[in-house]
């Protein structure tokens, strides 16, 4: 990973020669470690084992030290808090998705979450090595625009999450139905954890979600007075708080879950990814 | 004299056949009063339970092969004479002996190991000894059933499986609700299994148990056992929507429970989950039910099917209850023929238990009840199989065919010992 650095950051080449180093060490030990942990995820998946999945956990702790330390790295490189920029985005999105799993593991002793959740973290992680990022405009340089980014990044990271258990919800529910107790019985946690779990997530979810989109309104207001409304990412982040908000009101009203709410979830993430990555494509004032 | 049994059970016959031959207490003294005047049986015993219903009788007069027994089962019940025809079987002899064992350890059953087979085969000979109909057959017979049934209990672990049915239905209820605190189970209606499974989600920490039957003292009864709450039977849809999980174990021949019903209830609940458990056979909530959002609908077969995938070296377990009928079935046989050694061998079976026990007692201080229990039963097991050669040993010189053996010959012979350690013959 080799990045643009910016000049006249270090006065000595070899000072400067040390930090890259640095950067390329804490990227790679992460992104190592998260492959060893899938392979450790998988491995206790598919033997039911316990001491593998303290291995893992374990290894993925690790992983997510150093994927800190990284993102630490890049903001004194960049001399601000990263998340601005696909790149950093993905990167720190990834890095929220660990935190998520850890806290899930902490709070639920979800064993098999991790290997559903640590193929995608890697994948990102990975991604970032092939993804340039462009400079920002010097506008964006805002401790607004952090929190904003931040909020937004860390609420993506917990919705996945929810996705996710919502989607082994239904794993569990369509074999406890079928009473071919053979795939997943053993493998996942009971249906009230799950469930559990994606509600949490996806109250805490909506609430960053929601914090994040008041911040960079705020933010908006302050800059633009108007015209800032038609932007794509804008209307398509809208969309995806709507999807969550009527998701967060069938869930708690009419008690969804199962497939509804795994299929409501699945749009939402859908949408997410969409407002993250595809929206770039039509242009407009988060274009960077 | 000939002894002959014909009957049917869940394996040959379904629910519909078995209903229409089934014999209640009012019509049994009439059903074996006519097996001793019309066919002539000197002994005769009925066991009739919602699997199977088998007729065992001894002497028939005119035909000994069963055909007789296949008339009068028809007969009785007024059906047309090849109504049965394809779902009975008929044992003579050893086979019959053999089949009666199988029945009261619980081997021919349909949850294997479950103990109430063996209560209703002694309220059978209850009732044959009452009528007049057990002679010193039947007597003998029963006698080794309750034997072998005992031994196959201590010896092997089939008789955990009913026990494990209700284990299943709790694992089954924690990896749907993760913990059963806060979380309300109903028993509708009564029954061991239905009780065994009450119990276990109790255990496993459910917190409230309500009881409810069609016969209010009946709950109360089981209430008060329980220290559970009695609920109104009248209105069902109410109970249920307020119970997580539902043990259903009630004598209705019908659904008690419909789609209709939990469709309803589900809404009530606002889609929490619902676990059902149905142990009656004919069952009494309707399958369609299973496909509701969030009611999960177990019955009998679907826990047993689970416990039979669950519980490891089950077949060894089954073998070595085969096992045990088979070497009681070679004691009965022999001791037919030397009857007055019944008492001798089980008294020398006992004073070895006792023996082994013993030491389990002296030294038993340490284990875990677990493995208290596996000893207890492998000690059993040793002692058993150090009386066995002992007894076939006792009984050959009983029947007189190794006259006048010296005790170390006697010993040598028991247990196969090797030629330099015997003594020469005098």
């Amino acid at each position: 990973m080799s990045g643009a650095f910016p000049p006249g950051r270090s006065t000595s080449f070899f000072r400067y020669n040390r930090f890259l180093i640095m950067g390329e060490f804490l990227f790679r030990a992460a992104l190592i470690l998260y492959i060893i942990g899938v392979i450790h995820s998988a491995a206790a998946f598919v033997t039911k084992r316990i001491a593998l999945v303290k291995v893992a956990l374990a290894v993925v702790t690790a992983a997510f030290v150093f994927h800190t330390l990284f993102l630490v790295y890049r903001g004194v490189e960049k001399s601000f808090f990263p998340p601005v920029g696909l790149r950093d985005s993905l990167a720190f999105f990834a890095w929220a998705v660990t935190l998520c799993l850890l806290i899930a593991y902490a709070r639920y002793r979800v064993r098999a979450l991790g290997l559903f959740l640590l193929p995608l973290v890697t994948v990102l992680l990975l991604s970032t090595v092939f993804i340039k990022n462009s400079p920002i405009p010097e506008m964006l340089r805002s401790s607004w625009v952090y929190f904003h980014s931040t909020l937004l990044l860390l609420a993506y990271g917990m919705l996945f999450v929810a996705f996710v258990a919502a989607v082994l919800y239904l794993f569990q529910e369509k074999e406890l139905k079928s009473k071919r107790l053979e795939t997943f019985f053993d493998r996942l946690p009971s249906l009230q954890t799950l469930d559990e779990l994606f509600q949490r997530f996806l109250l805490w979810g909506f609430f960053f979600m929601t914090a994040g989109l008041v911040v960079g309104t705020v933010w908006a207001e302050q800059q633009w007075e108007e015209g800032w409304h038609g932007d794509p990412k804008v209307i398509a982040a809208s969309v995806t708080w709507g999807i969550y908000l009527i998701l967060l009101y069938l869930r708690l009203t009419a008690g969804w879950r199962g497939k509804r709410a795994a299929l409501m979830s699945l749009a939402g993430f859908l949408s997410i990814l969409f407002t993250l990555l595809g929206v770039g494509y039509f242009g407009g004032l988060h274009k960077f | 004299m000939e002894s002959v049994l014909v009957g049917l059970n869940h394996k040959t016959a379904p629910i519909q056949i078995r209903e229409r031959v089934s014999f209640s207490a009012e019509s049994l003294p009439r059903a074996l009063d006519e097996l001793r005047r019309r066919f002539g049986a000197r002994e005769a015993m009925i066991l009739s339970t919602c699997n199977r219903v088998e007729v065992l009788g001894v002497g028939l007069t005119p035909d000994p092969d069963g055909a007789e027994l296949k008339r009068f089962l028809s007969e009785f019940h007024g059906l047309e004479p090849d109504a049965l025809n394809g779902h009975l079987y008929r044992y003579t002899g050893d086979e019959l002996v053999r089949h009666v064992f199988r029945v009261a350890s619980s081997l021919d059953s349909m949850v294997i190991g479950e103990a109430q087979i063996l209560g209703q085969m002694k309220e059978a000979f209850r009732y044959s000894e009452e009528f007049g109909s057990a002679g010193s057959f039947l007597r003998r017979l029963m006698q080794h059933s309750l034997f072998v049934a005992k031994r196959v209990r201590n010896e092997t672990q089939v008789g955990h499986s009913s026990v494990s049915v209700a284990s299943v239905a709790v694992e089954l209820a924690v990896k749907i609700f993760g913990s059963l605190r806060r979380r309300t189970v109903l028993l509708l209606g009564a029954g061991k299994m239905a009780e065994l499974a009450a119990r276990g989600l109790l255990k496993a920490g459910a917190e409230q148990l309500r009881v409810a039957n069609r016969t209010r003292n009946r709950a109360e009864e089981l209430a008060a056992r329980f220290e559970a709450e009695v609920g109104d039977f009248l209105r069902l849809e109410k109970e249920v929507a307020t119970a997580d999980v539902v043990v259903c174990s009630t004598g209705a021949s019908g659904y008690v429970i419909d789609p209709g019903m939990m469709e309803r209830v589900v809404r009530a609940r606002r889609f929490e989950p619902i676990f059902l458990i149905d142990i009656t056979v004919p069952r009494n909530i309707d399958p369609a039910v299973n496909e509701i959002e969030t009611v999960f609908l177990y019955d009998i077969d679907d826990l047993q099917h689970v416990a039979d995938n669950n519980l490891q070296g089950r077949q060894e377990e089954a073998d070595l209850a085969e096992g045990i009928v088979e070497e009681e079935l070679r004691n009965f046989r022999l001791c037919s023929r030397t009857q007055e050694l019944g008492p001798l061998i089980g008294s020398l079976r006992r004073r070895l238990e006792e023996l082994c026990l013993a030491e389990l007692e002296r030294e038993g201080g340490h284990f875990s009840p677990e493995d208290r229990s596996t000893l207890e039963r492998m000690l059993r097991r040793t002692a058993h199989r150090v009386a066995h050669p002992l007894i076939s040993q006792m009984k050959e010189t009983c029947r007189g065919s190794l006259p006048h053996v010296n005790p170390l010959e006697f010993l040598a012979e028991a247990f196969d010992l090797p030629e330099p350690e015997r003594k020469p013959r005098k």
